[in-house]
């Protein structure tokens, strides 16, 4: 179920993987891999060789330490080389660097390990896929995790695989949960301490979403961590973290909850993408996603605890430690996907303290404490937010940010040195349509529809917010809807890609672009940047994306200064 | 051993299912309950023996019987799966599907499922749709998103339906069922055809009926 995602027009490419295939066949070549120690995965941050994380850094911040490539010569940026890979779907993956491996991921959870200087394949795994894989959103996959000397893949059936990083064989597998009762991966997984981490998908099939922690080296579950608490009804809020009014109606509410209970079994709160680690204070942070079904709160009654809130767990144990919720029962899938940042950040007060930040589909940046998740400050919005909460209807009615944000599961990038963080917004009005159904065992339970309005403009946005006032300090509008996410480097620059195949250089302080290159196919997929026998390079997947339907494609694109 | 002797020709049996008259379901339900008895008697046999008594309608070229039969002949194995736990279950109900459903052995429903997903689709011939149907039912999936899910070229995926060159009136009336919910076994894909005008379901239902996407499948997949 696989390399027939490939088309007519890579017949060239084809001929020539199969080539390489047949000689692999013959003698397995395998990656000069070395094995990652958990003090390198420390300092990923400041590596400039490697790129050890989905996100760059336990922080998450994917800010890049190495400037050989900067805003001086960024203008001389080609391809060093394109990877084409087997599958012509949606593309997602950040590419991991270790020492001169890179491995990708592609959709239907295809992973390859290549020489990061010339492009060239050591080895590709294809996931045997299961029959049952209940997704939402495309076939995608977002990268893996390295440990050891295991390279770690969570897959759209809802495993999670070790492979061994030199050979890409299978050392162990294990369900992650039943794909038929709606979960999936597309995630990256996490590693850490000899654990790896991993979130879910399923928001959209009455789930109870989680994070569960596995051992690296035996596959073994050592803590799960529920998304929703046996009491998910909460307080029942009125307004959102912004001071909105949510419009609910609290006594029909009530009057459900003594009806069918708490519903916190099939309530949803996926949770889309990685933790960030404090590894100071051994805590994980992350963003649970929208409450199930999406549409429809009346069989929900309460705030439906965790969804759509920042929850810290401690790494060891998985135990609780706090949580900040911005939308309580959520009926607009504006949900929290894109992941968490830990920054040090100004307080209400002014003092420098520890802080995790994020981009919601809401359009806000919100900035949280670690100490105890609450809010410190949200950043002015950065899309139009129109009728905000306008209640679904039957008919259908109209609010924007639409159901994809605002930010979508597209990481934000964070420079220090500026003190701003990076986010891509999409600009897309929809109606939001309500229906009920009863819970329908694992199939898509959406309560209702999100429709584009064809009539109306849709484009999207880059905006660099000052996480330390909220402010806006630049944005710059795209002609298309934006999904995938950028890089930021201490070269002075911040790297993003867009639907219609361009991606760009842009200067970090001021958002000027200072170079551009088509790339045929979306650029939906988030830049990363290594250094091999001192040269630098960025890193891109152009394979275009499923769910806003921009163009496929099936490239790995590195590029270089000379 | 020989397949099972088909104790009808192919018109004889299209004519029973066309009868206008009241008749005609009481016939359907004795032709399952005769099938059923020879499908009894091939129990122990392989799955392809097994898969036999599904010829009577889905075709046994691939081919239905009837316009308002969906083509089962490679179709993704989850989407195949789910749909004869569901048509066992009852949470999809059909007159005729639903008894042949229910005497199939829990244990046979994947392999049946895999059986059917690595036979070739068959080539309808149904016409592309005219442009302007072909814009209508675009704009129509781009608005609900159906590619997001039943992907680019609707071929589906997983336990995902391939649309692409299906009956085209079995579309149809599968879309309607999903609307007023007499098709029961997928709340969110009611919810979706309800968000969708009906005139757009008669456009979507031509567009897709009429795709040919076999040049987008490599060999490795059927
Ligand atoms: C008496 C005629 C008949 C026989 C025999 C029959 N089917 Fe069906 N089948 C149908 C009809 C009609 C439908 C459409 C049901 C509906 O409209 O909801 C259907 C639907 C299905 C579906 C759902 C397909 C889809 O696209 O949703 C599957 C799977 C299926 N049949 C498998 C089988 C298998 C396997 C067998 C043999 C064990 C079989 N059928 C035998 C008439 C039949
Ligand atoms: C969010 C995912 C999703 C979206 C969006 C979606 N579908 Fe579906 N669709 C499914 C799933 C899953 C099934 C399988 C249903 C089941 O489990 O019974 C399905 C089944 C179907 C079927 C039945 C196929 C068969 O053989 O019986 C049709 C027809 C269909 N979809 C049409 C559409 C159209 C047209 C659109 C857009 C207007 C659309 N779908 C949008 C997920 C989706």
């Amino acid at each position: 179920m696989s390399s027939w995602k490939m088309t007519g027009a890579l017949v060239g490419a084809l001929a020539l993987s199969f080539a390489g295939w047949t000689l692999a066949q013959a003698e397995p070549k395998g990656a000069p891999a070395s094995a990652v120690t958990q003090e390198q995965l420390n300092a990923a941050a400041k590596d400039e060789n490697n790129f050890l994380h989905t996100n760059g850094n336990y922080d998450q911040t994917r800010y890049f330490p190495g400037k050989q490539i900067n805003t001086s010569n960024v203008g001389k940026l080609h391809p060093a080389w394109i990877f084409q890979t087997e599958v012509k779907e949606s593309m997602e993956t950040t590419p991991i660097v270790v020492n001169g491996v890179m491995y990708v991921t592609t959709s239907f959870d295809h992973v390859y390990a290549l020489n990061a200087k010339t492009g060239e394949e050591y080895w590709h795994y294809k996931h045997a896929m299961g029959p049952v894989t209940t997704y939402c959103c495309g076939p995608n996959n977002r990268g893996v995790a390295v440990y050891d000397d295991k390279v770690y893949l969570a897959t759209l059936d809802a495993k999670l695989v070790a492979l061994d990083a030199k050979t890409g064989s299978v050392v162990w597998q294990t369900e992650i949960a039943d794909p038929t009762l709606g979960y999936s991966e597309t995630m990256a997984p996490t590693a850490v301490d000899g654990k790896i981490l991993i979130g879910t998908n399923g928001g959209e099939y009455g789930i109870r979403g989680f994070v569960k922690a596995y051992d690296a080296k035996t596959g073994k579950l050592v803590w799960t961590f529920d998304t929703s608490p046996e009491n998910s009804v909460g307080v029942w809020a009125t307004t959102d973290a912004t001071g909105k009014d949510l419009h609910r109606d609290i006594a029909a509410e009530k009057a459900q909850l003594t009806k069918t209970g708490d519903p916190y079994k099939t309530v949803g709160g996926g949770v889309w993408q990685n933790p960030s680690i404090d590894l100071a204070t051994k805590r994980i942070y992350f963003v649970v996603g929208n409450p199930s079904p999406d549409l429809d709160g009346s069989v929900r009654p309460g705030d439906n605890l965790y969804t759509e809130s920042l929850v810290s767990v401690d790494l060891d144990t998985g135990k609780y430690v706090c949580h900040f919720q911005y939308i309580p029962h959520d009926l607009w899938d504006l949900d929290d996907t894109s992941p968490t940042v830990l920054v040090n950040a100004k307080d209400k007060d002014g003092n420098v303290v520890p802080a995790v930040i994020h981009g919601g589909k809401t359009g806000h940046v919100y900035v949280n404490s670690r100490k105890d998740c609450s809010l410190i400050r949200f950043s002015e919005p950065m899309v139009s937010q129109e009728g905000m909460y306008t209640l679904p209807t039957a008919e259908g009615a109209r609010m924007l940010p639409g159901a994809n944000g605002g930010v979508e599961w597209s990481p934000m990038a964070v420079n220090p040195e500026l003190g701003l963080t990076y986010a891509v917004n999409l600009h897309q009005p929809m109606t939001y349509q309500v229906q009920s159904s009863p819970y329908p065992g694992g199939k898509l339970w959406l309560g209702g529809a999100f429709k584009v309005i064809a009539t109306e403009a849709s484009f999207g946005n880059v905006t660099a917010v000052d996480y330390n006032t909220g402010k806006i300090k630049w944005q710059v509008k795209t002609p298309l809807p934006m999904m995938g996410g950028p890089l930021t480097t201490a070269g002075g620059l911040m790297f993003t890609g867009e639907g219609d195949g361009w991606f760009r250089a842009y200067d970090a302080a001021t958002g000027k672009v200072l170079w551009s290159f088509f790339a045929g196919a979306g650029v939906n997929a988030p830049p990363a940047s290594y250094a091999i026998d001192g040269k630098q390079y960025i890193v891109v997947g152009a394979g275009g994306n499923t769910q806003i339907d921009f163009k496929r494609g099936n490239n790995i694109i590195a590029f270089t200064t000379d | 051993m020989e397949g099972p002797v088909l104790f009808y020709n192919g018109t004889e049996f299209e004519a029973m299912f066309h009868l206008p008259d009241p008749t005609s379901t009481k016939r359907a339900v004795l032709l399952v309950a005769l099938l059923l008895m020879s499908g009894s008697a091939f129990a122990a046999d392989p799955i392809e023996e097994k898969a036999k008594i599904c010829t009577a309608c889905h075709g046994e070229t691939g081919v239905p019987q009837l316009k308002t039969t969906p083509v089962i002949w490679g179709q993704n194995e989850g989407y195949l799966f789910l749909q004869l736990r569901d048509l066992q279950s009852g949470a999809r109900k059909n007159e005729l599907m639903s008894p042949i459903a229910a005497t199939l052995a829990k244990e046979d429903l994947l392999p049946l499922a895999g059986y059917f997903s690595k036979l070739k689709w068959p080539n309808l011939q149904q016409p592309e749709a005219p442009k302007d149907v072909a814009a209508k039912a675009q704009s129509a999936a781009a608005s609900v998103g159906c590619p997001g899910c039943h992907l680019h070229h609707f071929q589906g995926d997983g336990s995902t339906a391939r649309l692409a060159g299906q009956q085209r009136e079995y579309l149809q009336k599968t879309m309607v069922d999903f609307r007023n919910r007499t098709r029961g076994n997928n709340p969110g894909m009611s919810d979706l055809m309800n968000a969708t005008s009906s005139d757009d379901l008669t456009a979507l239902a031509e567009y897709l009926a009429g795709l040919q996407i076999d040049q987008y499948l490599g060999s490795e997949h059927r």
